[in-house]
């Protein structure tokens, strides 16, 4: 019954209006696949441009080349900062074929810890870095296993063939090769460069097919910058500056080395000095645990350009500023004389010269080869605070000195209407306020260089491989000061202090060498702390150099003319025959 | 003509037919192997494990195919009623601890390891049946009634495709092809725009009205770019391959879209990696291979001996054309997406296997064809 029912009752043909309505079928469909082709062109043509680019955004990975950082060259060419190539071991996570295996090789080769090395191969994430800064040598042998997931990408380390000779001021870079400090910060954008990407592309899981390779932006490699700094210099700067260090057993021992008619900064030591291949060990024994706050802390302090970022009281070679002002005014002349009774009242209070049974009678040039308290006080107030604050500030003491180093510190000085008689006093021979040695250095220059402030200042331009100039920078210069009458003064007068005065010390045979002493004792006063220093320029009647020496915290003799002085002198002994500075006839 | 005798019996047989038809396993291999080999090299370490099973599948369901061809069609009346209940034992059997799971669809049974999909089995079903009725219902199909009793044959089979294997687009299938079928063999015209509109309006409610899931799919639909993450993450990636081929396409094996990016390229959304790899011209060469076959369809089925044979050919073109359709029309984003195979080209063993021998039941209408 069920395969009658199936069976087909009748063979009917085809009657005409079948194929008719089957015709309007296939019609129909043919609209449509048409009208579908037209959608596919649509898509295809008009929409191809938009697919493609979203298609790109979503198979594209942008892999990093790292740029090569420009190189610190010092003014004779010698590269001080350069870069070596190294390894960052960087794990994909979905390439990973092996993790045990991968952990095993990463943790003994990059000698790290295995369950730091677990957590980041076991991390989910398309790219993981494990470690950077590892050396070619390792790069290659983790290569050499041929690790699914384990990419070794090449890299630039900073390296510094002179170790630590400059340190606090070249600084050095992190982990990221971005400037941590000094001109490495400073000079950064210059020195970067641009990286430079490679386009991968990638399947859905992210990973790179070797066979796709989109594009490539290649890196552009920093800028090199030519610095004003000479090594040789500042090695003999280095090698006093140690000398006096070990002798005295000081606290540092800071030395500058400036030209004075342009600001250029041939030198600059803040002994003791750090490694900046390894800037992140103390240079020092500790008992603080690396890594701690209090190890940063000590850090941050080691790391400390005590030219730039410390300020102290200049005492007695500010007297040159006091000297200049009192010039200028016209209240003082060379032959002005005076008496130094050994002390000065200056309202209620005594003020003492450190020469306590006093000077006696004496024109303003004995005074100042005496270093004589009493009567640059006498210059001081005859000039009065408000002449005497224009003076600070034409001489660029109450601003920065606009060096190109991060974190200069500013002048702490009283304000102009707290200056009352006493403190007046007490500025004249340079206590009562503070500076940082680059800022009276600078005003030195001014005084000495015929009344030009300069900028100091360590990068002269942008320089190719050759170390040929190709880009100067410029630097704000101010003329007129001082007048040239005064400049001319003040350099016979200081070069009679080391002449003849207090600056004896500092004499340079076969040269004519000014300068001033100091001895500024540390707040708080009686502590039996000294900072003792010496600022000097050679030649005397034209001067190409300009040198100051502190010696924070001495043991024994603490007076500069003691024991700063001979620093310069014996420096000069080495730089001006470098510097091929003739000899005074 | 020639011999003057009208009734000699001279073999025809639709060679341009079979030629399309090995053209076009031919070339879905090629595309299927070209689309899966890079997932299936990840998935299963073997760049041809679909391919392989594939070409197992071909293999069979060609040989189906020319047996089917070669037996009169008349001898397959049986098959109408005993392949509906049998479809309908299938589709049942998916609920039983037969029925398998593949990526959260529950649409397969397998059975002596071998999984067979119950949807693919029920749309040659129900053009067997139908051809059957149709021819039996000869006299009276004019009546609204008749076609009406007809037409309900199909609601059973697409009402368990729906709800037990949640196909949608099966279901739809098996009802198009059962109102292609009727509105040709009727001679009225109303009665199937009326059926027509009430079914695509029935459709657009269900679509924009529905639960939260569906209306999202619309959303979707309707600006994937918004949904890229979700609903819209396959289309846009389908779009994305499509848009990236450009008119010549990236060349043969050059799809980027198809290394994980368009999930299933190798199944619902293969058409989206030939315009990707071969270009606007690939992808509207496919369209129009597609429509030559069912041109051949037309031709066989208007010059079938009789009405039961033209029915069976009509079915199976109603079949393959709707099947086209729907499938380049959700890659292209044209209709909310929904899982559709492409015929001949997809991946997939049942839906071959019984394809192959739809063709070989209108090879054997072609072969009864008399020429004058």
């Amino acid at each position: 019954m069920f395969l009658s029912r199936v069976k087909l009752k009748e063979n009917y043909r085809t009657r005409i209006y079948n194929k008719k309505k089957l015709v309007v079928y296939f019609f129909v469909m043919v609209c449509i696949f048409l009208l579908l082709c037209v959608r596919v062109g649509y898509l295809m043509i008009f929409r191809s441009d938009h697919y493609t680019e979203l298609a790109q955004q979503l198979h594209e990975r942008e892999r990093q080349i790292k740029a090569a950082r420009g190189k610190l060259i010092d003014r004779n060419g010698v590269v001080i900062a350069s870069n070596e190539t190294v390894c960052t071991v960087s794990v994909i996570y979905n390439q990973v074929k092996e993790p045990e295996k991968v952990i095993q090789i990463l943790s003994e080769t990059l000698d790290m810890k295995e369950e730091e090395v677990r957590k980041k191969v076991e991390k989910i994430s398309s790219r993981e870095k494990i470690k950077s800064n590892i050396s070619k040598e390792t790069g290659d042998l983790i290569r050499s296993y041929d690790l699914d997931g384990v990419k070794v990408d090449e890299d630039y380390k900073r390296t510094y063939p002179f170790g630590s000779l400059a340190s606090k001021v070249l600084g050095f870079t992190g982990s990221d090769n971005q400037g941590i400090i000094g001109l490495e910060v400073e000079y950064e954008s210059y020195l970067k460069g641009e990286d430079g990407e490679i386009l991968t592309q990638t399947d859905a899981r992210g990973v790179e097919l070797d066979y796709v390779v989109e594009g490539r932006k290649e890196a552009v490699p920093g800028q090199n910058i030519l610095l004003s700094l000479d090594v040789n210099i500042q090695k003999y700067a280095e090698q006093a500056a140690v000398k006096v260090f070990e002798e005295k057993n000081a606290g540092y021992v800071s030395i500058i080395v400036m030209n004075p008619q342009n600001g250029e900064i041939y030198a600059m030591v803040n002994y003791p000095e750090f490694n900046l291949n390894d800037p992140y060990t103390l240079n020092y024994a500790t008992e603080v645990e690396k890594g701690s706050t209090e190890y940063q802390d000590l850090l941050n302090k080691m790391w400390r350009n005590q030219c730039i970022n410390d300020t102290y009281e200049p005492g007695s070679t500010f007297k040159i500023v006091t000297a200049t002002a009192g010039l200028e005014e016209g209240v003082v002349t060379p032959e002005s004389t005076f008496s130094c009774p050994g002390y000065r009242i200056v309202e209620d209070r005594r003020i003492k010269c450190h020469k306590i049974a006093g000077h006696g009678s004496e024109t303003f040039v004995e005074a100042t080869m005496n270093s004589c308290n009493p009567v640059f006080i006498d210059v001081g107030l005859r000039v009065g605070p408000e002449r005497y604050y224009t003076y600070l500030e034409r001489l660029g003491l109450m601003g920065k000195t606009g060096v190109d180093l991060p974190g200069e510190a500013g002048t702490i000085i009283h304000k102009l209407e707290n200056v009352g008689l006493v403190e007046m006093a007490t500025m004249s021979f340079g206590q009562s306020f503070q500076i940082t040695p680059l800022q009276l250095l600078r005003a030195v220059s001014a005084v000495i260089n015929g009344g030009t402030l300069v900028t100091p200042h360590f990068a002269i331009g942008v320089c190719d491989e050759e170390g040929t100039l190709t880009d100067t920078f410029s630097y704000e210069t101010i003329e007129g000061t001082v007048t040239e009458q005064t400049s001319e003064i003040m350099k016979d007068i200081l070069t009679k202090v080391v002449s003849e005065g207090g600056g004896k010390n500092g004499q340079v045979e076969g040269y004519l060498v000014g300068g001033k002493t100091a001895t500024s004792e540390k707040l708080p006063r009686g502590n039996g702390k000294y900072i003792a220093s010496f600022i000097g320029f050679a030649p005397a009647d034209d001067p190409q150099v300009i040198a100051i020496c502190l010696i924070n915290e001495p043991e024994g003799i603490y007076y500069g003319g003691t024991i700063a002085a001979p620093v310069i002198s014996s420096l000069y002994e080495e730089v001006l025959p470098y510097l091929n500075i003739k000899k005074a006839e | 003509m020639l011999r003057g005798k009208r009734r000699t019996r001279k073999s025809y047989f639709d060679y341009s037919l079979m030629f399309l038809i090995i053209f076009m396993l031919a070339f879905g291999l090629l595309m299927l192997y070209s689309t899966s080999s890079y997932n299936a090299a990840i998935e299963y370490g073997d760049s041809t494990f679909y391919l392989k099973k594939q070409f197992f599948s071909t293999l069979l369901g060609l040989f189906v195919m020319f047996v089917v061809a070669n037996i009169d069609y008349h001898k397959f009346t049986w098959t109408g009623t005993v392949g509906y209940v049998v479809s309908l034992i299938l589709l049942f059997l998916v609920m039983s601890p037969l029925g398998k799971t593949v990526k959260g669809a529950r649409r397969w049974i397998v059975i002596a390891g071998i999984s067979i999909q119950p949807a693919e089995v029920a749309k040659i079903s129900i053009i067997m049946l139908l051809a059957l009725l149709i021819n039996n219902n000869r006299q009276n199909i004019r009546k609204l009634s008749v076609t009406a009793k007809l037409f309900f044959f199909c609601l059973p089979l697409a009402a368990c495709i729906m709800l037990i294997t949640n196909n949608m687009s099966s279901a739809l299938i098996v009802v198009g092809i059962t109102f292609v079928m009727l509105f040709v063999a009727s001679p009225k015209y109303n009665h199937y725009v009326i059926l027509g509109v009430a079914g695509v309006t029935v459709i657009c409610a269900y679509l924009f009205m529905g639960s939260g899931f569906r209306s999202e799919r619309v959303d979707a639909w309707l600006d994937p770019e918004s949904y890229a993450s979700g609903k819209g993450y396959q289309t846009l990636q389908a779009l994305y391959a499509i848009g990236s081929g450009g008119l010549t396409g990236k060349g043969l094996g050059q799809s980027v879209q198809k290394l994980g990016y368009v999930p299933e390229a190798q199944n619902d959304m293969i058409f989206s990696i030939i315009c990707e790899e071969l270009g606007l011209f690939g992808g509207i060469a496919v369209i129009l291979l597609f429509l030559l076959m069912i041109w051949r369809f037309l031709i066989i089925a208007n010059n079938a001996e009789d009405l039961y044979g033209s029915m069976i050919v009509i079915g199976v073109m109603a079949h393959i054309s709707i099947q086209v359709l729907l499938n380049i029309a959700v890659v292209t984003n044209v209709l909310p997406n929904t899982g559709v195979t492409l015929p001949f080209i997809s991946y997939g063993g049942t839906s071959i296997l019984f394809l192959l021998t739809e063709m070989g039941l209108v090879l054997s209408v072609s072969k009864r064809i008399k020429l004058e």
